[in-house]
């Protein structure tokens, strides 16, 4: 007896791309991670039509336009907030929020806080370049303190946050780091995410040639290494020990807890309001303000 | 003249029980079948401090609190003071007060004339002689019930249900004093011909602004809510998260109002009906997602519950002058409809419609209601609360062959799949973009695709031409006002009618795109106009102007929040211009 054929793969990565070319740079790091969602796409077999990309503004904020699946590219900042949406609202859906630093930590920022508190059942994938491309290079929040950009012609004054840290701090239950130059890296990363129940952070250095020169990508090609094989992924102080990292750029999974997400908190939430009940009607609501004695 | 109706205004400090006094006559009056407005009023305090209540009761329609109070009931002059202007006895209004209040007044201080009564009344002694020295406002209602011949047995069964829900002892206390009122009232002079005579009909429905537009949206379909509380909507948001779980719904209440809107944007393209609720403030940080629902062509619906701007302004008072922000608010030429509640059920169905115009025409709608009806309760018919529900077209097979999102169609508007539509994939943006969603920047697409936006305006127009006409088809004054003006101005309307002359109001429910027609009909039946608003800047008026003549000699009635449109204000302005004596010179 001979055993049943393995299943072929339904969906090979081709399949997950649209015919609109990206309007990045010739040696955007953005390919690396478009590329690479592609592959992590068919490697977790996502059902195109049962998925969903959303972003906000900047370079990287175009990527659903090259996405087969729904696909939202919003306003500057509100990702997440739109995602939020997608996710509560179709839990049979899986949500992708995708975009830049700028986008997600400046102008975001408030809303990443709180989706990472609330576990928010989405994966967002951060594609960090260090600066603002689409508005042709001035300073973002993950400038380094020092650098030159069209609005710190004296060099950058202010600190640069590391967005790995703060995604830990407000409550993400999953955080992770890729170099988008390491392309099997990234992918092995992006299906993690995926798997990943709750809200998975994934923050991908993404090289900007135009506005950072040859030389960030060289730079972060030299510091990629990644996390030593004994990293305790539950422990915060563990995970912050790899946050603010200057000489190196260590890759991987710096964070992994199990915890429900807010779907699930949501679903119990439904559960308890009706008691064993069913479904509720509007007459039903609409008696309660008759005067009952 | 036979007594219309009833309106009781009762006044004290906090721990008084103001709010359960007027809880108890609304309900008992909803219980009998009689039309009851309610309206309450607080001082700045987050929890304490002086309240006032307003109960207008009446056997036929009412459409307005009663602004000349028949009834004052007043537990503390001190408090009393603070509600200066707002709460105002009739001159020949029966003021009962605490005899052991240390502050005094004078009949003369608030205009009592000979023919209104001065009551002293035991009010504290009272409750303290039962036992339940905190139950002034059941000896209080005791009171009422006696000279004012409210349904007796009716408030007994609602003090019982309201004291002894918990412990049946507290209930007993409370109907001691609710006794000891009654007794104490049969000691009272007799005023039968200030008595509500009324026969017991079949019990409404009483509900606010706020808890009807939540129900409209419920009975729309609405499963997803997303908001963040703001002063005076925030009930809707605690309604939703209610009952919506039951419901198999879902209510985030999320960081700020741009989330809010972003995650009702998020969810309506994810193809579940969703909703919104916030004041002006909000409304100013939900423009841009406004902007990127008109631009994607999303469905969304917000409600506006107006306080008086600008900024923090007056977070619990009322006003009209989020007009220009709903219409206007936001870059770029973006198209949103604009509807306006004008009473309690009005906010249902108001509601309702707006998800109806939103799915069909995959646009965003500003529903505007206001403090004072999104937060007075009102008593409605309960078979009134029905409304036809209109879903989103989903694209059929032919559609899905090359499926166009954005198909350029006569009407402008175009099968909207939704994630889980298998060959309705398609990738959108706030980007002006081609057929398919991609994005585009020529400027010859950008021409085509407003003009696609804009022209679902016209069939919006022409399918809801919704607005309202009171009066005689040819008056000698017209009123054209919005929202919440209605109640007083429909009651000064027909007050008009009884004295015999000849006043008509022009109500919009659909402010844009306005019905411009109908305006222009009721502008030509009527010898001279009178618009009135609460707007210190005359926005309505303006407003109207921008796509209507008016005549030069319209009269603009108009000023700032902070205080309801009266019926007597609409009644001194209808006065002014067509009384008698006017013509005779006198007044």
């Amino acid at each position: 007896m001979s055993a049943a054929p393995p299943a072929l793969p339904v969906f090979v990565p081709g399949d997950y791309k649209t015919d609109l070319k990206p309007v990045w740079c010739p040696g955007c790091g953005d390919f690396g991670v478009l590329t690479a969602l592609y592959r992590a796409m068919a490697e977790l077999q996502l059902t195109p039509e049962l998925t969903a990309v959303v972003s906000g503004i900047g370079c990287s904020s175009r990527l659903p336009g090259y996405v087969e699946t729904y696909g939202f590219n919003t306003v500057h900042g509100r990702a997440l907030p739109l995602a939020t949406g997608v996710a509560v609202s179709r839990p049979d859906v899986k949500v992708i929020a995708v975009g830049g630093d700028g986008d997600g930590l400046a102008i975001g920022g408030n809303h990443f806080m709180h989706s990472a508190r609330r576990n928010l059942d989405v994966t967002y994938i951060l594609m960090d370049n260090e600066i603002y491309g689409l508005t042709k290079g001035q300073v973002a929040p993950t400038t380094p303190t020092g650098d030159k950009t069209k609005t710190t012609h004296y060099g950058n004054p202010e600190p640069a946050v590391d967005p790995c840290e703060l995604a830990i701090s407000f409550g993400a239950t999953w955080v992770g780091r890729a170099f988008s130059g390491d392309l099997k890296g990234t992918v092995e990363l992006i299906v993690k995410a995926l798997r990943h129940r709750g809200f998975a952070f994934l923050n991908v250095m993404s090289p900007c040639v135009t506005w950072r020169g040859d030389d960030q990508f060289k730079t972060l090609k030299a510091k990629a290494r990644p996390l030593p094989a004994g990293h305790d992924v539950t422990s915060r102080f563990e995970a912050f020990k790899f946050t603010r990292e200057t000489d190196v750029l260590s890759t991987g999974v710096l964070y992994d807890v199990k915890s429900p997400s807010l779907n699930d908190r949501l679903d119990t939430i439904k559960v308890t309001a009706r008691a064993g009940a069913p479904l509720v009607t509007v007459p039903e609501i609409v008696k309660t303000f008759l005067p009952s004695f | 003249m036979s007594r219309r109706d009833l309106t009781i205004a009762m006044v004290g400090a906090g721990g008084d029980g103001i709010v359960t006094m007027g809880d108890i006559l609304s309900q008992a009056g909803a219980r009998n079948g009689l039309n009851v407005i309610k309206t309450e009023a607080y001082g700045p305090q987050i929890r304490g401090g002086e309240s006032s209540c307003v109960v207008r009761l009446s056997p036929s329609a009412i459409y307005e609190q009663g602004d000349a109070v028949d009834v004052l009931v007043v537990f503390s002059w001190a408090d009393f003071g603070r509600f200066k202007g707002e709460v105002q006895p009739a001159p020949n209004a029966v003021v009962l007060f605490d005899e052991a209040d240390p502050v005094a007044r004078t009949r003369e201080d608030l205009g009592i004339g000979a023919d209104g009564h001065w009551l002293a009344v035991p009010f504290s002694k009272l409750a303290g002689d039962a036992g339940a020295k905190g139950s002034k406002n059941v000896v209080g209602l005791g009171v009422l019930t006696a000279l004012f011949g409210l349904a007796e047995e009716t408030i007994r069964r609602a003090v019982v249900k309201r004291f002894g829900r918990k412990k049946a002892a507290v209930g007993e206390l409370a109907l001691k004093a609710y006794e000891a009122g009654l007794v104490h009232g049969g000691t009272l002079p007799p005023m039968p011909e200030r008595g509500l005579t009324f026969t017991p009909g079949p019990a409404k429905l009483l509900m606010s602004g706020n808890e009807a537009s939540a129900i409209g949206a419920l009975h729309a379909g609405c499963r997803f809510f997303a908001g963040y509380p703001i002063t005076p909507s925030t009930e809707i948001l605690q309604f939703a998260e209610e009952w919506l779980p039951k419901m198999g719904g879902s209510v985030v209440q999320t960081e700020d109002e741009l989330s809010a809107i972003g995650a009702v944007v998020g969810a309506s393209f994810a193809g579940v009906k969703s909703m919104t609720a916030t004041s002006g403030p909000g409304l100013s940080l939900m423009t841009e997602m406004l902007g990127l629902a008109s631009m994607a062509e999303v469905p969304c619906v917000v409600v506006d519950v107006q306080r008086g701007g600008p900024s923090t302004g007056l977070p619990t008072k009322s006003e009209q002058s989020d007009l220009w922000q709903a219409v206007f608010a936001g870059h770029g030429d973006a198209p949103r409809v604009v509807i306006a509640a004008s009473d309690v059920e009005d906010c249902f169905h108001t509601t309702v419609e707006a998800f109806n115009i939103a799915e069909e025409f995959q646009v965003p709608v500003i529903v505007l209601t206001d403090q004072s009806i999104g937060q007075r309760r009102e008593t409605l018919d309960p078979t009134r609360l029905v409304h036809e529900v209109v879903d989103r077209a989903v694209p059929t097979a032919e559609d899905l062959v090359e499926y166009k999102r954005y198909r350029d169609t006569p009407d402008g508007y175009s099968p909207m799949s939704v994630p889980g539509q298998k060959g309705g994939i398609y990738q959108t943006n706030g980007l002006e973009h081609d057929e398919f969603g991609r994005p585009a920047s020529m400027a010859h697409v950008h021409e085509t695709m407003n003009a696609k936006r804009y022209r679902k305006l016209k069939p919006i127009r022409d399918k809801y031409q919704r607005a309202r006409r009171y009066g005689p088809a040819k008056a000698d004054l017209g009123i054209v006002c919005w929202g919440s003006s209605k109640g007083a101005v429909k009651e000064a309307v027909l007050m008009a009618e009884e004295r015999g002359e000849k006043v008509a109001a022009f109500i919009p429910q659909m402010i844009f795109p306005f019905p411009v027609k109908a305006l222009e009909e009721f502008l030509a039946s009527v010898k001279r106009v009178l618009v009135i608003e609460i707007s210190y800047a005359a926005q309505f008026y303006k407003y109207l102007r921008t796509f209507t003549t008016l005549p030069e000699n319209t009269i603009i009635f108009k000023r700032s929040g902070g205080k309801n449109l009266t019926i007597s204000e609409v009644d001194d302005q209808i006065r002014k211009f067509l009384s008698p004596d006017r013509k005779k010179g006198v007044a």
